[in-house]
Parts: structure tokens; sequence; C-alpha cells
């Protein structure tokens, strides 16, 4: 494995795109959270939830990072009071999204905490390059 | 001492190699911040990679086989960390590995550094002015 600064720019790419895309799933929870089903007893949105895996890029020779699965959050969705409601079953209870914002709210701090990590890393890595450049002057 | 030292840059040159290598594991490390069971990787010293200390030890099958190790030169795999991990068993410290970025570009600057300024007083020697 040879790697130059060119790779370690790629790896933090890699890093920051998994981040965006941790984003992407939170603001969709967030969005999401007061989505019901729309017929009596119907499942209300669930929350989704994202996982990485350190994978090899075979174009760059190194393992980088990327987005193993976007999966569902299958805990139990709780219930609210709602008889008006058209996802009301006969008992006139609604599913709600089983989405916590402050959970999301956190995660997202975790994610963007991450991305400013990966940032901090390739504006190094720039530097280390430029004067690597600076050699040739 | 002969003011005549090719090996400042040879070294120079290793010493170079081995800090865009170790950027490029700590790169890794970062990008994998939030990775289940993820364990953080580091170079091994540049100390060891110049001895030749962390090569690849060959079995022996035959007692006739010479012994010795194969030297991987620079490109040393790294090594993993021994870091407690997380719930989700990840082992990335990111103050750890924020602070040997910040180690490998301190390191990267002196030699460059160096190497500059040896390249100045060759360019004095040929009468240029840099």
């Amino acid at each position: 494995m040879a790697a130059d600064l060119n790779t370690s720019l790629q790896v933090s790419a890699a890093g920051m795109e998994v981040q965006v895309a941790r984003i992407k799933v939170i603001a969709e929870n967030l969005a999401n959270q007061n989505t019901t089903g729309s017929s009596p007893g119907a499942d209300a949105y669930r929350r989704r939830v994202i996982s990485f895996q350190s994978r090899l890029d075979s174009a760059l020779g190194v393992e980088t990072v990327g987005v193993k699965s976007v999966g569902t959050d299958n805990s139990e969705q709780p219930l609210r009071y709602d008889p008006g409601n058209p996802g009301a079953d006969k008992n006139g209870y609604v599913k709600t999204p089983n989405v916590n914002s402050f959970v999301e709210l956190m995660d997202m701090r975790d994610a963007e905490q991450s991305y400013s990590a990966n940032l901090n890393v390739a504006s190094t890595t720039r530097s280390m390059l430029s004067r690597t450049l600076d050699l040739l002057k | 001492m002969s003011p005549f030292q090719p090996q400042i840059f040879d070294l120079a040159e290793k010493r170079l190699a081995w800090a865009s290598e170790r950027q490029a594991v700590l790169a890794r490390n970062i990008a994998n911040l939030s990775t289940p069971g993820f364990q953080a990787m580091d170079s091994p010293d540049f100390q060891q990679v110049l001895s030749g200390t962390v090569g690849v030890q060959p079995v022996r099958t035959d007692p006739k086989h010479m012994a010795g190790t194969v030297d991987p030169g620079l490109t040393a795999r790294p090594v993993p960390e021994t870091t407690a991990r997380t719930a989700d068993k990840n082992g990335v410290r990111l103050e750890e590995q924020l602070m040997k970025v910040a180690d490998t570009e301190t390191l990267h600057s002196t030699v460059t550094a160096i190497f500059k300024s040896y390249m100045t007083m060759f360019n004095t020697a040929l009468g240029k002015s840099s």
C-alpha cells in the first residue's frame, strides 16, 4: 500500500461524504416526526438508521469508509389517543413515529463534529501538499 | 564532516514518505469515526522503519533456509492501537487522532524546511542567489 497525500485527501472526502449521508437521514427523520399512517391502524413513519463500514477503494488501493445500509428502527411506535385522525384504529388510538427529536439532534451534533474533523484533516493534508510543492521553488 | 551530504536528502525523502503514509492512516481513522467495530491504526515509529525492525519474518520450513526479515520499505503495515472501545466497538478517539495529525504536519513542515535550507546552501555554493 503506497499512500500519498492525495490518497489522504480522498479518504477524508469519503469521511465527509458519509457524514453528509447521515445528516440527510437525520433530516428525513426530523421532517417526518409527525407523519402518521393514513388508513386506520396503519403504521406511522418508522425512524431510519444509517450504518457505516470501512471498505476497500480498489481505485485508490486503500480502505476508506462508506455507507453500509440505511435500515429502519423497529422499536415500538407510541400510541396517541386521537379518535378524529384518519389513521386512528377502532379504539381511537393513532400510531405515532418512533422519532425522538433529542436523539436526532444529538446525532446531528455528532455528525457535524465528525464532518469538521474530516475537514480539518483535509486542510492539514492540503497544506502539507503545498509545502511539498514549495520544495520545487 | 563533508558539507556535501546527499544522505540528508535521502533521509528527508524517506521521512516525507513516512509522513504521507501516516497522514493517510490517520485520515482513515478519522473517516471511520462512526463505523461500528473499527479499530484505529497508526504507522510504526520512523526509527523502527529505518532500522528495518518492522519487517516481515518469513517462515523457515527447512533448516537450510536463511534467517532474516524482509524489509517492507517505507510502506510498513500500520499497527492497530489498543485504545478502549465504545459501545459500538469503535476504537477511534478523535482528540488523540487530531493530535497525531497536528504532529505529522509539524514534522512534515520541519523536514521541508530542512530540505529547503540545504537547497539554499547548494545554491549559494553554486553561486546562485536563492
